[in-house]
């Protein structure tokens, strides 16, 4: 059958002008994306504002956004709202720290050695299903201090996730790497520092991501129980004096504060593994 | 602050091939090595805990619970503090943290789900929703407790919010996952095969992210266990948390370690149960899925 | 060559000028520069090019899941595809995928049967009579209830075969089917293919870099450059049908083969000094 044979014209190519690619980036950029977001977020702030007058039930007690802000800015002001925070990111390092100086050379050790992974595995699935929260009474009556007991607390929230990353990466580690590493004649101290340990860094790095939300999740629970200070205990301070616009503050504080240390712990890994795609 | 990860290798319920007979399977256990090592692993644990605490009550350790107090307090027909294998109450409190555990999870489940795949099949409805779970995303949980309380009426409603909320953003984030890793190739076939859109949801979109929807759920289940804990203690009348806390406070220790020890059995139950529950509808999976 | 009955539907396929550039307001990577040349209905064509020259991208342009940057697509003398216009990919121009796509969630016997009872057009005892038929007919009968998982590649790729055949499609779109497969299983999955394809001659649009495997197979072998992929060379194949593996020693073969050879062999080389990677 025979068609008539018609190309159609090519598209002409616009010019390649600086002006004219800008705008053709700000085009291409201007996305669906943007605009569905600022849409939703929007109208969450507008239904909050606007809740209690609307008659939305159980909302009467919730302060309005504008409350919160007024209460934000007085409570920025406060010092003790500022040492809270530095109470609480001082309790999250030492025990996060203490989780991946703990739980990153057991799971590799355990990862290593299949005897003493069959031995101790079981006692770790034993205890891992006992919620951290539900050690605080636990934790103190064992330690001399409540400033040691939350921190073991935010030490065991990431413990675990630590832990199981680690073997977790280091067991499902290529063999053929080890082959390739010791049909070009590596000992076993060169196999685990260069080739065991780093195929095991991403691994680890996840488990310090998740680890880091974890500790915050604990720190929270641990002060709201057992503390006297920092931004968990403020929170729940807030909530016993009917100030609910503290405990806003506070909420989104935490938030923010987990947030940004869960990037450190992200641009760390970055760093550490560099060959790795984030 | 939760945040899906990838499976992680897994424990004492290794791969194994289907089809294989119970009882081949036992004996197969039951000749290993591992399984005397793991009785020698917890068997240790056992030991140093009675040696340390009952024996040689060394620094503060002596202020811990006995092992062998505890064991006994459990088993006896009439506890001094009220709370063994033979008192009611035991009961009453599993049941409440049991009720609230898997009705919020249930709920999780199916809203997680359900708005998880939203997200992946539909842009608008992901651009629409993705900001605001961000939002509220790094807030821990437990933060929420004051809100939950003045929001939600009720003694039980807030304690079953804050575990729904748990659970909620997991099943979420890791059905999103799930359904983004599906292999493009597989939409394509559909397609080309002449799928409906409808046909792609069920017969692709769902198979395909199973997978990383039962990782989810495992994480999910565990994120229940540990919010419906700390929620009870702030809040509750009865229940495992509660009583965790009641005992803490009356210095009834061992009844302590009887409730720790319950809610971890009853944690590591749930969580295989969701993985029994996977097992079965993805029987095409030539291995079994990694417990987390 | 092969003689087809002139249905109006047979499936004639032409590409007019077709020139595909990726990015153009931007990279502008020239995929396809005037590509131009014509399938009969019920003729097995394959193209045969080296890494990035662009094969994929031509069966994509075919399949629907690519707009072509100028010229035209006609499919039995319709307007196909054109910058103006992009099929919806269907089952009348199925494609077998490179790295298999059985949806290995469903058995053997679904992911056959999934098409026609998707799209209606049978139902499903029908449809299951007719899987069963194919998959005998092909080596696999009885293994309807397994799941993909459980195959090998070869068996996998017999279902997918099988899969796309039990749509009548018009055009069978194969890009680079064999590729993952061993040398022995290949050229037995070979034979069961140029079985199907006598039983029921189908255009067939065919992608490899294996020579052997495109003489062997087509009627009609298209040499394609390397990136921009032009057409170099057209190469009719008349050895009689239905061909066996004795075939790939007899004289003409070679000598067709040596012919394709000799054409690629320079392409080749230019892509592989380029670095030139599939995109798989």
């Amino acid at each position: 059958m025979t068609t008539i044979i018609r190309s159609a014209p090519s598209r002409a190519r616009p010019s390649s002008t600086p002006v004219a690619r800008t705008i053709l980036w700000i085009r291409k950029r201007w996305k669906l994306e943007w605009i569905l977001a600022a849409v939703s977020l929007s109208s969450l702030a507008l239904l909050w504002e606007f809740a209690a007058p609307l008659g939305i039930p159980g909302v009467e007690n919730l302060p309005p956004p504008s409350a919160v802000i007024r209460e934000s800015a007085k409570l920025l002001h406060s010092e003790l709202y500022w040492t809270a925070w530095g109470l609480s990111l001082r309790r999250i390092a030492y025990g996060f720290l203490a989780a991946q100086l703990v739980g990153v050379p057991l799971g590799l050790g355990l990862a290593m050695n299949r005897v003493a992974l069959d031995t101790i595995f079981p006692v770790v699935e034993i205890l891992r299903p006992i919620p951290p929260v539900a050690w605080i009474p636990v934790a103190i009556i064992f330690w001399p201090t409540r400033e040691l007991s939350v921190v073991f607390i935010v030490f065991l929230g990431a413990f675990w996730i630590v832990l199981i990353n680690t073997i977790g990466g280091a067991a499902t580690i290529d063999p053929n790497y080890r082959r390739a590493a010791e049909s070009l004649g590596s000992n076993r101290r060169d196999l685990f520092w260069r080739i065991i340990l780093p195929a095991t860094i991403p691994s680890i790095v996840i488990g310090m991501a998740v680890g880091m939300g974890l500790a915050w999740e604990m720190l929270v629970a641990a002060e709201m129980v057992a503390g006297n200070t920092g931004l968990g205990y403020l929170l729940w301070q807030g909530f016993e004096v009917n100030a609910i616009s503290q405990c806003i503050v506070c909420m989104m504080s935490i938030g923010i504060a987990g947030l940004l240390s869960s990037q450190l712990v992200r641009l760390l890994g970055r760093f550490a593994a560099p060959w790795q795609r984030p | 602050m939760i945040q899906p990860i990838a499976p992680a290798r897994g424990s004492l319920d290794a791969a194994l091939p289907s089809g294989v007979p119970w009882w081949m399977r036992a004996r197969r256990v039951l000749r290993s090595r591992r399984l005397y090592l793991a009785i020698l692993g917890v068997g240790t644990f056992f030991l140093r805990w009675y040696m340390l605490v009952d024996v040689l009550r060394f620094w503060r350790f002596r202020e811990l619970p006995g092992f062998v107090a505890s064991i006994r307090e459990w088993v006896s027909p009439n506890p001094v503090y009220g709370i063994s294998l033979f008192t009611s109450d035991y009961y009453l409190h599993i049941w409440s943290s049991l009720y609230r555990v898997y009705s919020a999870f249930a709920l999780a489940t199916l809203l997680g789900i359900t708005i998880g795949i939203l997200m992946g099949w539909r842009r608008v409805f992901y651009g629409l929703t993705f900001p605001i779970l961000e939002l509220f995303r790094p807030i821990p949980v437990l933060a929420w407790i004051p809100l939950a309380i003045i929001l939600l009426p009720g003694r039980e409603l807030p304690i079953i919010g804050l575990t729904f909320l748990a659970a909620f953003f997991v099943t979420i984030l890791n059905t999103l996952l799930g359904v983004r890793s599906i292999d493009p190739v597989y939409f394509r076939a559909a397609r080309s095969l002449g799928f409906s859109e409808l046909g792609i949801l069920v017969h692709v979109i769902l198979p395909g992210a199973l997978p990383y929807i039962f990782v989810g759920l495992q994480i999910a289940m565990g994120a229940c266990w540990f919010s419906l804990v700390a929620s009870e203690i702030a809040s509750g009348q009865a229940g495992l948390g509660y009583e965790v806390w009641q005992a803490y406070y009356y210095v009834q220790f061992e009844t302590m370690v009887i409730i720790m020890a319950t809610l971890g059995f009853l944690g590591y139950v749930s969580s295989a149960l969701v993985r029994l529950v996977a097992h079965r509808l993805m029987r095409w999976r030539s291995s079994v899925i990694a417990s987390v | 060559m092969t003689a087809v009955s002139a249905s109006p539907k047979g499936g004639a396929l032409s590409i007019r000028n077709v020139a595909k550039i990726y990015d153009p307001d931007g990279a502008g990577v020239v995929a396809l520069d005037d590509i131009s040349f014509d399938v009969g209905a019920g003729e097995f064509c394959v193209i045969v090019g080296p890494s990035g020259c662009g094969k994929t991208t031509l069966l994509n342009a075919v399949a629907g899941f690519d707009t072509v940057t100028s010229g035209e697509i006609l499919l039995d003398g319709a307007l196909l595809s054109s910058p103006a216009r992009r099929p919806a990919p269907g089952a009348d121009r199925i494609v077998v995928f490179q790295n298999g796509s059985l949806f290995p969630w469903k058995t053997v016997l679904w992911n056959v049967i999934c098409g026609p009872v998707q799209q209606g057009r049978m139902t499903r005892a029908n449809a299951i009579r007719h899987a069963r038929d194919l998959l005998g007919r092909v080596g696999l009968a009885g293994i309807e209830d397994q799941y993909p998982g459980e195959l090998s590649g070869g068996m996998k790729r017999r279902v997918e075969i099988v899969r796309a055949l039990i749509n009548e499609p018009r055009i069978l779109l194969l890009d680079e089917p064999f590729r993952a497969l061993d040398a022995l299983t290949k050229s037995v999955v070979q034979e069961y293919l140029l079985e199907l394809y006598d039983l029921v001659p189908k255009t067939v649009f065919f992608i490899t870099h294996d020579v052997e495997e495109a003489v062997f197979l087509a009627d009609k072998v298209i040499v394609m450059t390397t990136r921009p992929g032009r057409v170099l060379k057209i190469i009719d194949v008349d050895i009689a049908r239905p061909r066996s593996v004795h075939v790939l020693t007899s004289d003409r073969f070679l000598q067709i083969e040596n012919d394709v050879r000799t054409a690629i062999h320079g392409e080749a080389q230019k892509a592989f000094e380029a670095g030139e990677r599939e995109f798989a």
